[in-house]
C-alpha cells in the first residue's frame, strides 16, 4: 500500500426519484490497498460502484482515478480497470476459454487466456460451457473476466454472495494474490468477516451514507473498551430479561441469543451468573469475544448489517 | 476490428448451440419449405383440375346483331361454377374490350406460369362469324390461345378449351342451320416462352420462406438478445470494458447477417437439391432485397425491443406481431387471393413489399407495386423503428 491516492471521490449522488440512493459520500482510495465499501443491502453500495465503474451517471459530484478528472468515467481510464459485477453474467452457451477472447478483445491488449485460467484455477474448465459451472466456478471466470486486461484498478462487488465457504475462501485466496500483486482493490461486502480479512480500509455505509471510515482496527477501536459476552436462553420472560438489562451497559436479544456488551468484564459475568441462579434460568453456549465490525454497525445504527 | 468479429462469432455459437435458436433459426423455416411443397406443389396427387385462364374480350357486341363473343364468354363463364362437389373447370378472369394495358401483364403471368392460358376474343369476332356463315369465302373467325411452351398444364388446358369451343362452334353452325359449313371459328395456338422460364411453386415458396426466416430472426433474436441480455446482466459485463454500443451493435449486425447467410444458403440447397427450385438469387437486384430484409427485421427487432420493458414482454410483443404479419405478407400464396380486407392490412406490412419486390426481381411472379414502393416502405420502416429505438431503447445504463 502506498500513500498514493489512485481515485478520490468527492460530494458524490445518486437518486432514483425520491429515493437518495447514494447521499453526497467522498473517499479516497490508496493505490495497491484494499478498499471496502461495508453495509447492508440497499446501503447504495452497489450504486457507488456501479458510478465508479463507468456504467451509471452520477447526479452530482467529482470523481478523479488515474490522476484524471471526470464527471463519469471514460473508455481511457476502463482500460485500466477491471471489474466484478454483482450481477454480471456470461452468455450459457459460450465456452469459458471463448469468454476471456471475447471479453479480451475489448482492451486494445490483454493477458494471455491460458495465464488468465491457471490463475483462477480454470484452466481443466476451458472448454466446458458457462452453463455447466457451479457457482464457485462461474465466479471466478467473472474474476478472470475482471483481470483480463491487468488492471491497475479492480472492483469486487459482493465477490462472495451466495458461495458455499470452501468457494468463498477460493475467492478470498484470488484477491490475497492480486494484493500481493500491487492491484488496487475496492470491494463491497456485506459479509464483515469478509471485510476485515481482506481490507486495508473500510467506508460503512447507510442509507446512502458513509457513517465510519477507517481501518478494520481503527473501527474496531472504537468499540475496544467493551467486550461482547453472548449466550442461549431457551427460556426466559421479559421482565426477566429486563431484571438482566438494568445490571449490564447494553443487552440485546434475537431469536433466544442474547448479547451483553459491558466494559468490566469480571463484574458482568459475576452479575450474569448471579441472575442465572436467582431466576433459574439456564446459560447455555456463552461465548466471551473482542468487538468486530459487526459491532460497530451495530453501534453506529442500531442495527445488524443483515437485517 | 476483433472486438466486432469476437462479439459476431459468439453470437453464431450462442446461437447454433442453444436448441431452441436453433430449431427457430435454421431447422423450422426448412421443416415449413418442406411442408409447404409438399402440400401445395401437389406431389404425389392427380393433376390439377382447375386451369387458371385469362379472357380478353375485344369484340364489342353490335346491336340487333347476334352476340357470338358473348356466346363465347358465357361457356367459359359457366365452366368456372362449380359443379356439385366439384372444382370449377377454370378459375377466369374476363379482360373487357379496353383492358388492354392487362395484355402485357397476363402474358407476363403466363410465361411465369402463373396462367395457365391466356385466351383472345379479338375485335370484329361477331362480323368474321356472321360472314362466314352467310357463305362468303372469308376465313373462320380467329380465336387465339396463348399457351406457355413447355408446361403440361398449359397443354391440357388448351386442349380442354379447344373440345369446348370446339362445342361451341357447332352450336353456332346449328343455331344458323349450316351444318355443312366449315367450322365457322377458328383457334390459333401461339406458345410463348422458351419452356425454361416456367416456375413451379417452389419457386414463389422460396422467397418467401427466404423472407420469413429473415423476419422471424430479426423479431424475435434481437429482442432476446437486447432484453434478456440486459436482464441477465450479460450486457452489463461489456458495458465496464471499454466497449462501445455502436461497435455492440456492429458486431451483433455482421453476427445476425452471417446467420441469415446460413439460413438463406441451407435453404435454397434445400429447395434445389431436394425439390427442384431453379430460380436464382445471385443477381444485384434480388441480393439488395435480401439485405434490405435483413436490415428491415432487425431494425424492427429494435423497435419491439424497446417498446418492452422485459424479455418476456418482448417475446409476447413479438408473438402478438409475429404471425398476423407473416400471413399478411403474400409470402406462401399470392396476393390477390386474399379478401379485401386482409388485402388493406396488407398494405402496410413491409414483408408485402418485400415479398413482391424480390419475387418480381427474380421473375417468379409478376409486379404488383411499383419498384420505388418496394424499396420505399421497408426504408420507411427502418426509419421509423431506428428513430423510435434510438429514442426509447436505454443499452448501457439501466434505470
Amino acid at each position: 500500500m502506498s500513500d498514493t491516492i489512485l481515485m478520490r471521490v468527492t460530494e458524490l449522488a445518486k437518486r432514483y426519484g425520491d429515493t437518495v440512493a447514494v447521499d453526497r459520500i467522498s473517499f479516497a482510495v490508496a493505490e495497491a490497498e484494499v478498499f471496502t465499501l461495508l453495509g447492508p443491502n440497499g446501503a447504495g453500495k452497489t450504486t457507488t460502484l456501479e458510478i465508479l465503474e463507468g456504467i451509471r451517471r452520477p447526479d452530482s459530484g467529482a470523481i478523479e482515478v488515474f490522476g484524471r478528472q471526470m464527471p463519469r468515467i471514460d473508455r481511457a481510464a476502463k482500460q485500466r480497470i477491471g471489474v466484478l459485477l454483482q450481477e454480471g453474467n456470461f452468455e450459457p452457451y459460450l465456452k469459458v476459454r471463448e469468454v476471456l477472447h471475447l471479453i479480451g478483445s475489448f482492451f486494445p491488449v490483454a493477458r494471455p487466456v491460458n495465464e488468465v485460467l491457471e490463475s483462477i484455477s480454470l484452466a481443466n474448465k476451458a472448454n466446458a460451457l458457462v452453463k455447466t459451472l457451479s457457482g464457485g466456478q462461474k465466479q471466478r471466470l467473472a474474476i478472470g473476466a475482471a483481470l483480463i486486461n491487468n488492471p491497475d484498478l479492480v472492483f469486487l462487488d459482493e465477490p462472495t454472495t451466495g458461495l458455499d465457504p470452501q468457494a468463498r475462501r477460493n475467492i478470498w485466496e484470488i484477491v490475497s494474490a492480486l494484493t500481493r500483486a500491487g492491484k488496487t482493490i475496492i470491494l463491497t461486502t456485506h459479509y464483515m468477516e469478509e471485510a476485515e480479512t481482506l481490507s486495508d480500509a473500510i467506508c460503512v455505509m447507510d442509507h446512502g451514507k458513509i457513517i465510519a471510515k477507517g481501518s478494520p482496527r481503527e473501527l474496531t477501536a472504537s468499540l475496544a473498551q467493551e467486550t461482547f459476552i453472548e449466550f442461549a436462553v431457551p427460556e426466559v420472560s421479559e421482565q426477566q430479561l429486563a431484571r438482566l438489562a438494568c445490571e449490564c451497559e447494553t443487552l440485546r436479544e434475537q431469536a433466544g441469543l442474547i448479547s451483553l456488551q459491558t466494559e468490566d468484564l469480571i463484574d458482568t459475568i459475576d452479575r450474569l451468573l448471579s441472575w442465572s441462579r436467582e431466576e433459574a434460568v439456564s446459560i447455555a453456549n456463552m461465548t466471551v469475544r473482542q468487538p468486530n465490525l459487526e459491532d460497530v454497525f451495530l453501534a453506529l445504527t442500531g442495527r445488524r448489517l443483515r437485517e | 476490428m476483433k472486438d466486432v468479429l469476437r462479439l459476431a462469432g459468439a453470437q453464431i455459437r450462442v446461437t447454433l448451440r442453444e436448441r431452441v435458436s436453433l430449431f427457430w433459426f435454421l431447422v423450422f423455416p426448412l421443416l415449413l419449405l418442406t411442408l409447404l411443397t409438399l402440400i401445395f406443389s401437389g406431389l404425389g396427387e392427380d393433376p390439377r383440375m382447375t386451369f387458371d385462364i385469362a379472357l380478353f374480350q375485344q369484340s364489342v357486341p353490335q346491336a340487333e346483331a347476334p352476340d357470338f363473343a358473348g356466346i363465347v364468354e358465357h361457356v367459359f363463364t359457366d365452366a368456372s361454377k362449380p359443379v356439385g362437389d366439384r372444382p370449377p373447370l377454370f378459375r377466369l378472369t374476363i379482360h373487357a374490350a379496353d383492358a388492354v394495358s392487362r395484355y402485357e401483364e397476363e402474358m407476363e403471368r403466363l410465361r411465369l406460369g402463373r396462367l395457365d392460358l391466356v385466351v383472345v376474343v379479338p375485335a370484329g369476332f361477331n362480323d368474321a362469324v356472321l360472314s362466314h356463315l352467310g357463305g362468303s369465302d372469308e376465313a373462320a373467325a380467329p380465336i387465339e390461345i396463348y399457351t406457355s411452351a413447355g408446361r403440361a398444364s398449359s397443354t391440357m388446358a388448351h386442349d380442354v378449351v379447344r373440345q369446348i369451343l370446339a362445342g361451341v362452334d357447332r352450336e353456332i353452325l346449328a343455331i344458323a342451320g349450316r351444318f355443312n359449313r366449315e367450322a365457322a371459328v377458328s383457334i390459333t395456338r401461339r406458345e410463348i416462352g422458351t419452356g425454361t422460364e416456367a416456375f413451379s411453386y417452389i419457386d414463389f415458396l422460396l422467397p418467401g420462406i427466404v423472407l420469413m426466416g429473415f423476419f422471424t430472426a430479426g423479431l424475435f433474436s434481437v429482442p432476446g438478445t437486447i432484453l434478456f441480455g440486459r436482464e441477465q446482466g450479460i450486457l452489463k459485463r461489456y458495458w465496464v470494458t471499454p466497449l462501445s454500443t455502436s461497435r455492440f451493435l456492429l458486431g451483433f449486425g455482421i453476427g445476425h447477417m452471417a446467420l441469415c447467410g446460413v439460413q438463406f444458403s441451407l435453404a435454397w440447397l434445400l429447395a434445389a437439391v431436394a425439390f427442384g427450385a431453379r430460380v436464382s438469387f445471385f443477381s444485384l437486384l434480388p441480393a439488395l432485397y435480401l439485405v434490405l430484409a435483413i436490415v428491415v427485421f432487425l431494425a424492427f427487432g429494435f423497435l419491439i425491443a424497446s417498446l418492452a420493458k422485459t424479455g418476456n414482454a418482448g417475446m409476447a410483443i413479438a408473438n402478438i406481431v409475429n404471425m398476423p404479419m407473416m400471413f399478411l405478407g403474400g409470402l406462401f400464396f399470392p396476393i390477390s387471393d386474399l379478401p379485401l380486407p386482409l388485402k388493406i392490412l396488407m398494405m402496410g406490412n413491409p414483408l408485402t413489399y418485400l415479398a413482391d419486390g424480390l419475387r418480381t426481381s427474380l421473375g417468379v411472379d409478376v409486379a404488383v407495386f411499383p419498384i420505388l414502393a418496394t424499396f420505399g416502405v421497408p426504408l420507411a420502416w427502418i426509419l421509423v423503428s431506428v428513430a423510435v429505438a434510438a429514442h426509447r431503447l436505454r443499452l448501457e445504463e439501466a434505470t
